[in-house]
C-alpha cells in the first residue's frame, strides 16, 4: 500500500528505504518536499501532497534524521502516522550507538538493514487499522445484552410488583417516546426482549428502553453536563411513574443501569465485578458528581480518558519538574520537550505580531520552529528561551534569502545582448507609491547606463499621466542627452485617460523596440484586491504582454492586510492566465520603509507568503532613497527587544 | 552532498537534498598521517550564505563543487555564488585555496573544465559591475565599497585573486555507470597538495 518509505540524515545521507508496491524514484519528491516544506519553515502540519503522493514525514532532532512516508493520494491509510511514530522509535532505539559515537563516519559505515523490522512493524500497523473497527460494536453489543438479562433479574425482584403495574399503564406511551429517540440499534435490543418470559420481559424491555434513550443522549452530547441534564429528563419521564413509591431507589437504579452499560461499552471487562460491587454501592450513594466523571471518561471515548489522565499526572509532575528542569536546563543536557517551548513561543508569537508580522504568519512560523526543536538536545549554559530565539532567528533569516538571484541590470544586460527591451510591470493596491518607487528606479538604471521608457498605463487616475511627464522632465534635466551620448535617456509613452491599459503597454514595447530603449517601466492603476474586473484587467495586461518581471509594491506600514493582498493577487494572475505557467509575482518592492522604525514584520509576512525575494526597499520620497534588502539587518530589528 | 561519502568510504550512497552540514575526517594519501575534515555545506539558495557564514572562518581550503552538464544553463546562479565566496571579507583575508571541481563530468554533455573556467571569468567580470552598482543596503553597508575582485579595468582572471584557485574535473558517479568507481584523482591529489 505504501509507495515508499525513507530514513535520511538531515546532512543529505539516505539512510534506508523501502520502495513499495509501485517504485518511481523516490528522490524527486522527497526533494520536493524539503525544498518547499523544510526550507521555507512551512512544517506546520506534518503532510505534503506532491503530484499523485501524499507525503508524511517526521524530524527526529535529536539524531537529525528524516523520516518520510510516501503513498498515493487517493488512499487514506489511517494507520501511516502511528507507523512513523513506531519506527522512528525503534531505528532510534536499534542504532542509537552509532549516532552518539561515531557522527558522520558511523552513518557512513553503519549498515542500516531495518528491513525486517519494517516489515513487522507494516504489518502489524496495518492489521491493527483493519480489525480495530468492528469488535468495538460487538463488544458493546454482547455486554449490554447480557447485563441487561442478568441485572433485571437481580435489580427487579424486589419491586417487581409495584413497577410492574405503573409500568404497564405507561408501557405505551413512554414506548413511543423511547422509541422514537432509541436508536435503531439500541430498538432492536429492546424488541430482542419480548422473547423472554413474561413480567420480567415487560419490565426489561421498559428498562432497557429507558437505558437506551440515555445512552443515546449521553453518546450524542459530548460534555459530562449535558449528558446529565437528559438524564434527569429520562428520570423524571420514568420517576412520573416511580415517584409515587420510592424515588430514591429508583434513582439508583437507573444510575446502575447506565453504569453497568457504560463500563460494557469501554471493554468486556468489568461485566463481572458489576453486578456485586457497584450495584451495591450506588444505592447507597448519591448520583453526585464524581460518578458522572467516572462514566464520562469510559462512556464518552478513549480519547478523553487518555487525555485526562496525562494532563493530571503531568500537572502534578509538572511542579517538581518545573525546578529541577530549570536547574537542569542551565548545566546539563536536556532534550526539547513542547511543553518545555510552548510558552517561549507564545511569547515569541506574540512579540512577532506587536512587529507588525501578520498573525497567521506569526502562528505558522512558530509551529514550524517547534517542531524543527522538539527533541533536540541542548547543549550545557543554554536556556530554552535562547534556544528558540535562535532557531527563530535562523528560520527568519532563512526566510529574507532570495530564493533565486535578485541582479535586475544582469538581465537588464542580457536582454540588451538579445535587442529586446526589459519590461517591468509595478502592480499594487491603491496609494503604496507605485508612480515614486517607479521613478527612482528609472533613475536608478539611468544612473547605470540603460536608457528607459516609462509607459502611462494607468489610465484611470486623474493626474496620473501628469504625475510621470513630471518625472520624466526632472530626470531628463538630471541626465541631459549630451552626457549620454545624445540619447535621451528617459521618455514617456502614454495615450492620455480612459483607455485599455494592456493595448498601451503592447503599443510601448513594440515602440522600445523599434527605438532601441533598454528597459520598459510599466506603471498601472492602483486596485484593491477584492475588485474582481480590475483585477481581471491587470491579469490580461501581464498575460498578454509577458514581462520580464513582475514586481508587487506593497507598503511596510500594512499589516495582516499584506497576507491578503498577495494571495489574491496571484491567484488573479493565475486564474486568468491562459498559459501553462502562469506569470505570478516575480519580487516584491517594499516601500515606505522610513516611516516604520522597527516594525519591520511586513517583510516577513510579504516573503513568507510568495517566497519570492522583496528586489527593492523604498525609503523616502527623493530619487535617491532607493536600496537593498539586508537580511541580518530586519531579523536584527525584529527580535529586538 | 553526493562527493564526501564517495571520498571517505568509496562506496555509493544514495543521497538527498541535505538541510545542514555534515563533517567528517579524511584520511590524505597513503603514507602521510595528515588528517583533513570535510565539511559538506548545504547548495539550497537560502541556506547556503548562512552555512558559508558559519563555517568560512575555519575553512583551510574551500571546494566549490559545479555542475558540469546544467552549467550552460545555471552559469548565472553558479557565477553569483561564486562571487558571494570571493567577495566575503573573512575569505579574501585568509585566502584558503579553492578548488573548482567540475563534477559530472561522466555524462557526455559535460562542458571541459576549460570551458568552465573561461566562462566564469566573463560573468564574475559583469557582476562585477552590476554588484558595485546595485542599490546599497539597508544599513548603509554597500557592497560597491570594500571589496573589488581582481584587477580594475583589466577584465576578470582567476590568477588576479590573492588565493589560489585550481580546475578540477571529476565523476562522482564513474564511467562504469550507477555502481561504478568514482574518477577522483584530481580531487584527491590536490587534498594531499594542501593537507
Amino acid at each position: 500500500m505504501l509507495d515508499f518509505f525513507t530514513i535520511f540524515s538531515k546532512g543529505g545521507l539516505v539512510l534506508w528505504c523501502f520502495q513499495g508496491v509501485r517504485g518511481p524514484a523516490a528522490t524527486a519528491p522527497v526533494n520536493a518536499l524539503i525544498r518547499s516544506v523544510l526550507l521555507q519553515e512551512r512544517g506546520g502540519n506534518n503532510s505534503f501532497t506532491h503530484e499523485a503522493l501524499t507525503l508524511k514525514y517526521k524530524l527526529d532532532n535529536q539524531f537529525e534524521l528524516v523520516f518520510v512516508v510516501g503513498f498515493q493520494k487517493i488512499l487514506t491509510l489511517t494507520y501511516v502516522d502511528k507507523l512513523i511514530d513506531d519506527v522512528h522509535k525503534e531505528f532510534r532505539d536499534k542504532y542509537r550507538n552509532e549516532f552518539q559515537q561515531k557522527g558522520t563516519l558511523g552513518l557512513l559505515n553503519g549498515t542500516f538493514d531495518f528491513k525486517d523490522d519494517f516489515m513487522r512493524l507494516l504489518r502489524d500497523a496495518e492489521e491493527s487499522s483493519r480489525v480495530r473497527a468492528p469488535t468495538v460494536m460487538k463488544t458493546f453489543e454482547q455486554s449490554l445484552k447480557s447485563q441487561k438479562t442478568v441485572k433485571c433479574m437481580i435489580e427487579t425482584r424486589g419491586e417487581k410488583p409495584k413497577e410492574k403495574v405503573k409500568n404497564k399503564k405507561n408501557k405505551g406511551s413512554k414506548k413511543e417516546g423511547t422509541e422514537a429517540v432509541a436508536a435503531p440499534g439500541k430498538a432492536s435490543a429492546g424488541d430482542k426482549q419480548p422473547s423472554a418470559a413474561g413480567d420480567r420481559a415487560e419490565l426489561t424491555k421498559d428498562e432497557i428502553l429507558q437505558k437506551n434513550r440515555e445512552e443515546f443522549f449521553k453518546r450524542h452530547m459530548k460534555a459530562g453536563e449535558k449528558s446529565r441534564s437528559p438524564k434527569p429528563e429520562a428520570q423524571k419521564e420514568k420517576g412520573k411513574k416511580p415517584r409515587v413509591w420510592d424515588l430514591g431507589n429508583s434513582n439508583a437504579k437507573v444510575l446502575d443501569y447506565s453504569n453497568s452499560a457504560t463500563n460494557g461499552s469501554a471493554d468486556a471487562g468489568p461485566v463481572e465485578e458489576f453486578d456485586t460491587d457497584i450495584a451495591l454501592r450506588d444505592r447507597n450513594r448519591e448520583p453526585g458528581r464524581l460518578y458522572d466523571l467516572e462514566y464520562e471518561s469510559e462512556d464518552e471515548a478513549e480519547e478523553e480518558k487518555v487525555v485526562q489522565n496525562p494532563s493530571k499526572p503531568s500537572a502534578k509532575k509538572g511542579g517538581l519538574g518545573g525546578m529541577f528542569g530549570m536547574l537542569k536546563g542551565l548545566v546539563g543536557s536536556k532534550s526539547l520537550t513542547r511543553e518545555d517551548m510552548d510558552p517561549v513561543l507564545e511569547k515569541m508569537k506574540d512579540h512577532l505580531i506587536a512587529k507588525n508580522v501578520a498573525a497567521e504568519i506569526a502562528v505558522q512560523l512558530c509551529e514550524s520552529v517547534a517542531k524543527k526543536l522538539e527533541g533536540k538536545v541542548m547543549g550545557t549554559f543554554t536556556t530554552v528561551t535562547s534556544t528558540v530565539k535562535q532557531a527563530l532567528q535562523e528560520a527568519l533569516v532563512q526566510i529574507l534569502q532570495p530564493q533565486r538571484r535578485v541582479d535586475v541590470l544582469r538581465d537588464v544586460m542580457d536582454a540588451q545582448r538579445h535587442r529586446r527591451p526589459y519590461v517591468v510591470t509595478f502592480c499594487g493596491v491603491n496609494g503604496v507609491g507605485k508612480s515614486t518607487n517607479l521613478a527612482k528606479i528609472s533613475f536608478w538604471l539611468i544612473e547605470n547606463g540603460f536608457s528607459v521608457l516609462i509607459a502611462a498605463c494607468d489610465t484611470f487616475r486623474a493626474g496620473a499621466v501628469e504625475q510621470l511627464r513630471t518625472h520624466t522632465r526632472r530626470l531628463n534635466t538630471l541626465h541631459p542627452p549630451e552626457s549620454h551620448g545624445g540619447r535621451t535617456m528617459v521618455q514617456l509613452y502614454e495615450k492620455g485617460y480612459g483607455k485599455d491599459a494592456a493595448g498601451i503597454a503592447m503599443e510601448a514595447i513594440s515602440y522600445a523596440r523599434n527605438q532601441g530603449f533598454d528597459v520598459v517601466l510599466v506603471d498601472t492603476a492602483g486596485r484593491m484586491q477584492d475588485n474582481a474586473p480590475l483585477m481581471t484587467a491587470l491579469a490580461k495586461l501581464i498575460a498578454v504582454n509577458a514581462p520580464d518581471l513582475v514586481l508587487f509594491v506593497g507598503e511596510a506600514l500594512v499589516g495582516n492586510e499584506a497576507v491578503d493582498q498577495l494571495v489574491k493577487f496571484n491567484k488573479a494572475l493565475a486564474d486568468h492566465s491562459m498559459a501553462q505557467t502562469p506569470r505570478l509575482i516575480d519580487g516584491i518592492v517594499l516601500t515606505k520603509f522610513d516611516t516604520i522604525d522597527d516594525k519591520v514584520g511586513a517583510a516577513i509576512s510579504m516573503t513568507y507568503i510568495t517566497s519570492k525575494p522583496i528586489v527593492f526597499v523604498g525609503t523616502g520620497q527623493t530619487y535617491c532613497d532607493l536600496r537593498s534588502l539586508n537580511a541580518k539587518a530586519v531579523v536584527a530589528a525584529l527580535m529586538k527587544a | 552532498t553526493f562527493l564526501p561519502p564517495q571520498l571517505l568510504t568509496g562506496k555509493y550512497r544514495d543521497t538527498q537534498t541535505s538541510i545542514t552540514d555534515s563533517s567528517a575526517v579524511y584520511r590524505v594519501g597513503n603514507d602521510k598521517s595528515a588528517n583533513v575534515t570535510l565539511i559538506d555545506l548545504p547548495g539550497h539558495e537560502s541556506l547556503r550564505l548562512q552555512f558559508l557564514e558559519r563555517f568560512k572562518a575555519a575553512a583551510r581550503a574551500i571546494v566549490f563543487v559545479v555542475d558540469s552538464v546544467a552549467f550552460q544553463r545555471e552559469v548565472k546562479d553558479v557565477a553569483e555564488f561564486l562571487y558571494q565566496v570571493l567577495i566575503d571579507s573573512t575569505v579574501l583575508k585568509n585566502a584558503p585555496a579553492l578548488l573548482i571541481a567540475c563534477n559530472k563530468q561522466d555524462v557526455t554533455m559535460a562542458k571541459s573544465a576549460k570551458l568552465i573556467q573561461q566562462q566564469l571569468e566573463k560573468e564574475l567580470n559583469t557582476l562585477r559591475v552590476t554588484h558595485s552598482a546595485a542599490p546599497t543596503s539597508l544599513d548603509g553597508s554597500g557592497t560597491g565599497g570594500p571589496a573589488q575582485l581582481g584587477k580594475k579595468g583589466k577584465d576578470f582572471d582567476f590568477s588576479q585573486l590573492p588565493m589560489k584557485v585550481e580546475f578540477v574535473e571529476c565523476s562522482a558517479r564513474g564511467s562504469k555507470g550507477e555502481e561504478g568507481d568514482a574518477d577522483f584523482e584530481g580531487l584527491e591529489k590536490w587534498l594531499a597538495k594542501i593537507a
